[in-house]
């Protein structure tokens, strides 16, 4: 029988602990840098395409995601009507 | 590409193992604003230790460098990262846990990888500062001249990796985790390139499938939010203060997915970098590189000259394989006659010397940006000799 490759165990965090969604955006500023990128490409179209969010009102990390998955898609709606 | 760690902080503790790897004596010191030494102490946490983010703007990073002198043309001391990290809180003994390196086998992911096939001990960050610029070297082995987090707009002549391997009749992908998630690569390229994006579970499709593209690149998730399906979706990119454990699964999910595919594992190269350190402390003080031909606003740098010419912190990175030779460790400037300096230049660099050759357009410091695929042998390892990773 061939000799087996060894297998290392993968220990998976704490989902319950570690998930946190209302973490205040404003402590990543990665995530907060993102939002702002996509701020500034909102503002190259056309109103009907824009999402009326206001930054002010991306307060947690989940909204931010929100936000960011609404300029995505739109993004790849955009370029496929193109 | 993942996020916000260094070298040493990631994989210092292994050099107590294996003395050819840079890391930790176990004696580092930086002094804490009460002018105490604080010490490295394998003492790092997966969650909770550094928040708030530690800070990796350019003002910061120079004061994390250049503690105790008056800059450049002075050597790095490294000796800033307490006195940086006390300045967000005002709190002597938090400061400390920036010296803070995860234990042997904390993280059996990172470990496992940098055991069995190539750790670099130096590849440093591009840029003494935050995501985006730094991020941008990986993908037009330049920043354009930005030091900062800011709105990134592309310039001619140089295009992205992915752009030229499109021209070369080559194909590439860049996967995004999901569009919640979507990209933190410079967000024109998501306007102008949409096809070249494509989701994990897509990559992970394609890896079944024996499907993946000559080149792409994989994102890890930026954000704590809900699944499409349902369900609840970790932040993975181990950015502080993401749960490290949740990147430990995503880089073995990948390595497994291109592992678990004989033709794919045969003809693939994996590496898994960081984008930059993140505030958090290293030993090795980042070297001089030549320009880039550009000079960084004061506004970036809070009026530090800088005309790209040394590199930012250290970051773990290792190169994957069955060709490469089990515990290859690449020497870096500890070695004087043997030593290379790698950067993430040296990404598009590598990709460009492969799949297409000679090509001029291309930003100084990508031209002498050192490549990595001498590091395969002409030894296919055993398959018994490659581990797997299986999940609790």
């Amino acid at each position: 029988m061939p000799e087996q490759p060894p297998v290392i165990r993968v220990p998976r965090p704490n989902r319950g602990k570690s998930y946190q969604p209302h973490r205040p955006v404003a402590k990543n500023t990665l995530l907060l840098n993102q939002v702002k990128h996509f701020k500034e490409l909102e503002k190259g179209l056309a109103a009907q395409h824009q999402t009326g969010i206001a930054p002010e009102e991306i307060l947690t990390e989940g909204q931010a995601a929100d936000y960011i998955k609404r300029m995505t898609l739109k993004m790849h709606e955009l370029h496929r009507k193109a | 590409m993942m996020e916000n760690r260094s070298f040493d902080h990631m994989l210092g503790a292994l050099h107590a193992e294996d003395p050819r790897i840079n890391g930790l004596s176990g004696n580092e010191t930086n002094p804490d604003t009460t002018n105490e030494p604080a010490k490295v102490l394998a003492q790092a946490e997966f969650q909770g230790q550094l928040d708030p983010d530690p800070d990796h703007h350019f003002p910061a990073v120079h004061k994390q460098l250049y503690f105790g002198t008056q800059g450049p043309p002075a050597a790095p001391t490294m000796q800033g990262f307490v006195q940086s990290y006390w300045d967000q809180q005002h709190d002597v003994n938090h400061s400390r846990k920036i010296m803070y390196y995860f234990a042997t086998d904390k993280l059996p992911v990172l470990h496992t990888l940098a055991r069995n096939y190539a750790v670099f001990n130096g590849w440093f960050s591009s840029i003494p500062g935050p995501t985006v610029c730094n991020r941008a070297f990986a993908h037009y082995g330049t920043s354009f001249g930005k030091a900062s987090l800011d709105i990134f707009y592309i310039k001619e002549p140089y295009k992205s990796i992915y752009e030229r391997l499109l021209d070369a009749g080559r194909t590439t992908k860049l996967y995004y985790f999901d569009p919640s998630s979507s990209t933190q690569e410079v967000v024109n390229l998501l306007k102008n390139q949409p096809k070249i994006f494509a989701t994990y579970d897509q990559f992970l499709e394609d890896c079944k499938r024996g499907q993946l593209p000559d080149y792409c690149f994989v994102e890890p998730n930026y954000s704590d939010h809900p699944g499409d399906g349902g369900g609840q979706l970790l932040a993975s990119d181990q950015h502080p203060d993401h749960d490290v454990q949740e990147g430990e699964v995503f880089i073995a999910t990948i390595y497994n997915a291109i592992r678990k595919n004989p033709d794919l594992w045969k003809s693939t190269a994996l590496l898994i970098t960081y984008d930059e350190h993140g505030g958090i402390y290293d030993h090795v003080p980042p070297p001089a590189c030549p320009p880039d031909g550009f000079q960084a606003s004061a506004a970036d740098t809070g009026g530090v000259p800088f005309a790209f010419d040394r590199l930012g912190v250290r970051v773990p990175a290792i190169l994957v394989s069955p060709w490469v030779a089990k515990r290859t460790v690449v020497p870096g400037p500890e070695d004087k006659s043997k030593g290379r300096v790698f950067e993430h230049a040296s990404i598009p660099a590598t990709i460009t010397q492969h799949f297409i050759g000679a090509y001029d357009n291309r930003s100084p410091r990508e031209k002498v940006a050192q490549t990595f695929l001498d590091l395969l042998t002409d030894t296919m390892r055993a398959d018994a000799d490659c581990p797997h990773f299986d999940f609790d």
